[in-house]
């Protein structure tokens, strides 16, 4: 296609916290900063910014994209904001990834930022009115019921308990506890421990999902020329994916994200891949719900239908098994500022590749992870591959 | 077909009436916080400066936006400055006319590079001027809560 090469270079993240002293610029400020710093590149360096965050309502500021950008590095650069809902986190590298794939810039900042404890009483008040408001939102929708009428289908479709689901919140909180920048880690959580917690919209507990948080990721994405004077340990981005459903989302069957295939399967095509289950060895599903993390699993082909909750059962996704999925924690345990949490994700792949990942290290040199995120209404998926060497 | 319908006042438009019912609760950030103080503890403002840029940055920041600095340098500026540009309102949101017309001004503090955007009082329609003398007027330091409205306004230096 005539694409030149585009590696991740740098990557820097703020701590994710319920609610962060820091303004929203301030949180984009020092992830961006943190992110040029660990290549040693400076503003005068960077060509153009990317900025991914989700609806303007959590920072309680319209246009929160210009209101974002000095944090973000883009004084007097192109500046381009992007946002595709819980996707967002995934699809701001991509977009950053096309900008320098293109040849258009040779060195792009993308930067993610959340800072949803400013939505008050709760985020889920502004979620209220991404639906229709004449044949939805009379009821009263929000995420967690939606979501909870998924999870039922799921667990209906393949006879599924809530204490096999359980494992991924108990799998994931307990890999934060050794992310220094985790809100929810905890290294003694159990099965019982999120079967007791309080019921929010059955099937959903209190533990089975994600907290509201404040953060921010940046990364520093670089062409090859470029990257190779800055780095030796280049992270290239071999392939990148994204797809939407229909917007009637009652209209899915909420069984199977069938976007998140789409998705993978463009992202696979374009890195070569035939072989998922072999050839993806680390992988960073979005986890904003225990359940979620099985149901993308299932969409990204890494697992057959039905089965993810098996292989988390037998250990084949804990952060020592044949395919660690979320070593970072995810969003259960790390946090879930929306747009920043996916791209934690991708600076995690990044992380491990490198052998930079500190305690979450996983063993055996993997050469190449995949992230994915998911949002709008519920009905896009994106999906990044990076790999080292090649 | 509705788009033919004719409808004369806005009333007799069918329609359903919904709210988006979230507030926010700000936070003022770390320099904000520094920033706010000030002004409702001493009456001062309080800027950062970026050596490099030669920038001072009022309401300040924490970091320098031109070179990604971080900024650690506080430094006092105004309560002086000179107006930069200025509008008179006269007309509400609403469409009403103001019983008073609003004042309302570009301020550049004495050692700012920045610009204040802010409200002045205490000054006939026909002495307005860019380039004008202006000092800030706090509130009674009791009345003051970490507001940009415990400074009342800024009025001409001589008055």
């Amino acid at each position: 296609m005539g694409l030149r090469k585009v590696a991740v270079v740098g990557a820097g993240m703020t701590k994710f916290v319920r609610r962060a002293q820091e303004t929203g610029k301030e949180l984009a400020y020092e992830a961006a900063k943190m992110a040029l710093d660990s290549c040693e590149l400076t503003l005068d360096d960077v060509d153009g910014v990317a900025l991914g965050t989700a609806p303007d309502a959590f920072d309680g500021v319209h246009m929160k994209g210009e209101y974002l950008s000095d944090g973000a590095g883009a004084w007097r650069k192109p500046f381009m904001r992007s946002y595709v809902g819980g996707g967002t986190g995934v699809f701001a590298p991509i977009q950053g990834w096309y900008h320098v794939a293109s040849g258009l810039f040779d060195v792009c900042l993308v930067v993610c930022e959340e800072k949803m404890s400013s939505c008050q009483p709760h985020p889920q008040g502004a979620f209220l009115t991404i639906f229709d408001h004449t044949t939805e939102r009379p009821l009263g929708p929000n995420l967690l019921w939606i979501f909870a009428l998924e999870m039922n289908r799921y667990m209906q479709t393949y006879g599924l308990q809530k204490k096999d689901i359980a494992l991924v919140s108990v799998k994931n909180k307990r890999n934060a506890a050794d992310h220094p920048c985790a809100l929810l880690g905890d290294p003694n959580i159990t099965v019982e421990d999120v079967l007791k917690s309080e019921v929010l919209a059955w099937p959903v507990q209190r533990l089975d999902v994600s907290p509201v948080t404040d953060g921010a990721v940046a990364l520093v994405l670089a062409a090859e020329n470029v990257a190779k004077r800055i780095t030796d340990k280049p992270v290239w981005i071999k392939g990148v994916g994204w797809s939407l459903d229909t917007a009637y989302w009652t209209n899915r069957d909420l069984y199977y994200p069938k976007y998140v295939e789409y998705a993978a399967r463009m992202a696979y095509e374009m890195a070569g891949i035939r072989e998922p289950r072999k050839e993806i060895h680390i992988v960073e599903p979005y986890d904003p719900f225990d359940y979620k993390e099985l149901h993308h699993l299932e969409g990204l082909l890494l697992a057959d239908k039905g089965e993810a909750p098996r292989l988390t059962a037998e250990g084949v996704t804990a952060r020592t098994g044949n395919m660690p999925v979320c070593p970072s924690g995810g969003l259960l345990g790390v946090g879930n500022p929306i747009a920043a949490a996916g791209l934690m994700k991708v600076a995690e792949i990044f992380w491990q590749l490198r052998g930079e990942a500190g305690k979450r290290q996983v063993p055996g040199k993997p050469i190449t992870g995949l992230a994915q995120a998911w949002g709008d209404l519920m009905q896009v998926g994106t999906v990044i591959i990076l790999g080292i060497g090649g | 077909m509705a788009l033919l319908e004719k409808v004369d006042k806005n009333i007799e438009a069918r329609a359903w009436q919904g709210e988006i019912p979230i507030q926010s609760r700000y936070t003022c950030g770390l320099a904000g916080e520094k920033f706010f103080r000030e002004i409702m503890e001493n009456g001062r403002f309080a800027g950062t400066h970026c050596a490099e840029c030669e920038y001072t940055y009022v309401p300040p920041t924490i970091y320098c936006e031109r070179c990604f600095a971080k900024l650690d340098e506080w430094v006092e500026v105004g309560p002086e400055g000179t107006v930069q540009s200025f509008t008179v309102l006269l007309v509400a949101p609403d469409g009403t006319p103001l019983e008073e017309p609003d004042i309302l001004a570009l301020i550049q503090l004495d050692g700012a590079d920045s610009v204040l955007v802010h409200r002045l009082g205490k000054v006939g329609l026909d002495e307005l001027a860019i380039g004008m003398r202006v000092k800030a007027v706090f509130k009674p330091k009791k009345e003051r809560e970490g507001s940009i409205l415990d400074i009342v306004h800024f009025v001409p230096v001589n008055a």
